[in-house]
């Protein structure tokens, strides 16, 4: 009790963030472990890299069999965008070889997060051989003059 | 074979193994380009599991087919080859044991010349539409055979993952080995580097392979490579891969 009472605000919201900390750590370990693919929603989370230049963020995603009319890169907020995209044929994980899950996929979809401020406005969009580039002018909002 | 890796790594035979074969490696790196191209060879050339690794090392893992238990790093062949595969991304400190123990046993089962399929990451693999395929050799006289093939050499740089342990292990024991290395995408699965890789490798050994279905089926291998990559993303993350994109600094 006597050591509690001691604790100054400042050690209460470092305890704050060090458990923050540890908690986002562990649902990312979650997040990551998950499986690739959703059977309640048909849709597998396909592969994605992300590039950050000094002009532009470059986000790439593999889609495969993916119907190129069907992509569609949506801003869900201003560093999140979730790109989507209908197969061109079902899947099943017959076709994987695999008889111990059911189910069937038709769709791609996954989030990206932008780590650097961008101007979402003027996205530009590429799709060639299956694979999908999304290109993204970075934002500077504020320059430090050099002296 | 070194004794410290004869007791934690064995190589099980499952059958005699011929004299002589060229042993390949097809192991989970960049653009799973090794492990595609072993696959093809696999299922084109029918090859047999001839043996496995056995080791306390490898993590909890068996790999079932058909409802039986195999070990993720086998090794199948003919009379010609011998392929090692690993259907697992690799940890990052299994890369020295386990090459080193195969290519131990490699040698003591005669094999002529070590091949590794790998891939070689550039930045702007999207844009490109004839990939090249590099190799770099355990000695001057296998870099040699692979320069009047018409295959070009990595001459600098670093080289990261099972492949340099490969190199680096052949040329101290004095064994001829060549690394080929097909442009690529770093994170996702490149089965047309693949099929690169594997021209190279029928113009070096004169193995013939038709690679059309790793084009027809191209998309569909990526599909299903795609856990298998993520995996294989977090172990080159850890191995530090991204050196190969490094300029090295030579003191001469």
């Amino acid at each position: 009790m006597e050591a509690k009472r001691r604790r100054s605000i400042f050690d209460m919201v470092d305890e704050y963030f060090e458990r923050l900390k540890e908690w986002t750590e562990r649902f990312e370990k979650i997040f990551f472990e998950r499986p690739s693919w959703d059977c309640k929603t048909c849709t597998i989370e396909p592969l994605q890299d992300i590039y950050v230049t000094p002009d532009e963020v470059i986000v790439t995603v593999d889609l495969p069999y993916a119907e190129e009319n069907t992509i569609r890169v949506m801003p869900i907020n201003k560093d999140t965008i979730e790109i989507s995209a209908e197969m061109k044929r079902k899947v099943s994980f017959d076709d994987f070889g695999i008889t111990h899950y059911r189910g069937e996929f038709n769709r791609f979809r996954c989030e990206t997060r932008i780590p650097v401020p961008v101007d979402m406005k003027r996205m530009e969009v590429r799709f060639r051989k299956g694979m999908l580039e999304v290109r993204l002018p970075r934002k500077y909002d504020y320059e430090i003059p050099v002296e | 074979m070194h004794a410290l890796y004869k007791e934690i790594i064995r190589i099980i035979e499952r059958e005699q193994i011929p004299k002589g074969t060229t042993m390949i490696f097809g192991f989970p790196d960049v653009g799973l380009v090794g492990v595609i191209a072993a696959s093809h060879l696999i299922t084109e050339l029918s090859l047999k599991e001839v043996a496995y690794a056995d080791s306390t090392l490898l993590p909890p893992i068996t790999v079932l087919h058909e409802g039986l238990p195999h070990s993720p790093i086998r090794i199948f062949g003919n009379h010609k080859i011998l392929l090692a595969v690993s259907e697992t991304a690799l940890r990052e400190d299994l890369v020295y044991p386990i090459t080193r123990s195969l290519i131990d046993w490699g040698v003591e089962k005669g094999t002529k010349l070590m091949i590794s399929l790998s891939g070689l990451p550039v930045p702007d693999r999207q844009g490109l539409e004839e990939l090249k395929v590099f190799a770099a050799a355990s000695n001057p006289e296998v870099l040699k055979m692979a320069q009047d093939k018409g295959i070009e050499i990595l001459k600098e740089g670093y080289m990261v993952g099972p492949q340099a342990v490969m190199l680096q292990y052949c040329a101290m024991l004095g064994v001829p080995a060549l690394t080929l290395l097909a442009q690529c995408f770093f994170n996702y699965p490149d089965p047309e580097a693949a099929a690169k890789v594997l021209e190279q490798l029928m113009n070096i050994t004169g193995l013939k392979v038709d690679l059309s279905k790793l084009f027809e089926k191209g998309e569909e291998i990526r599909l299903k490579a795609r856990d298998m990559m993520r995996r294989t993303q977090q172990e080159l993350m850890k191995m530090k891969k991204t050196q190969e994109f490094d300029i090295p600094l030579y003191i001469t």
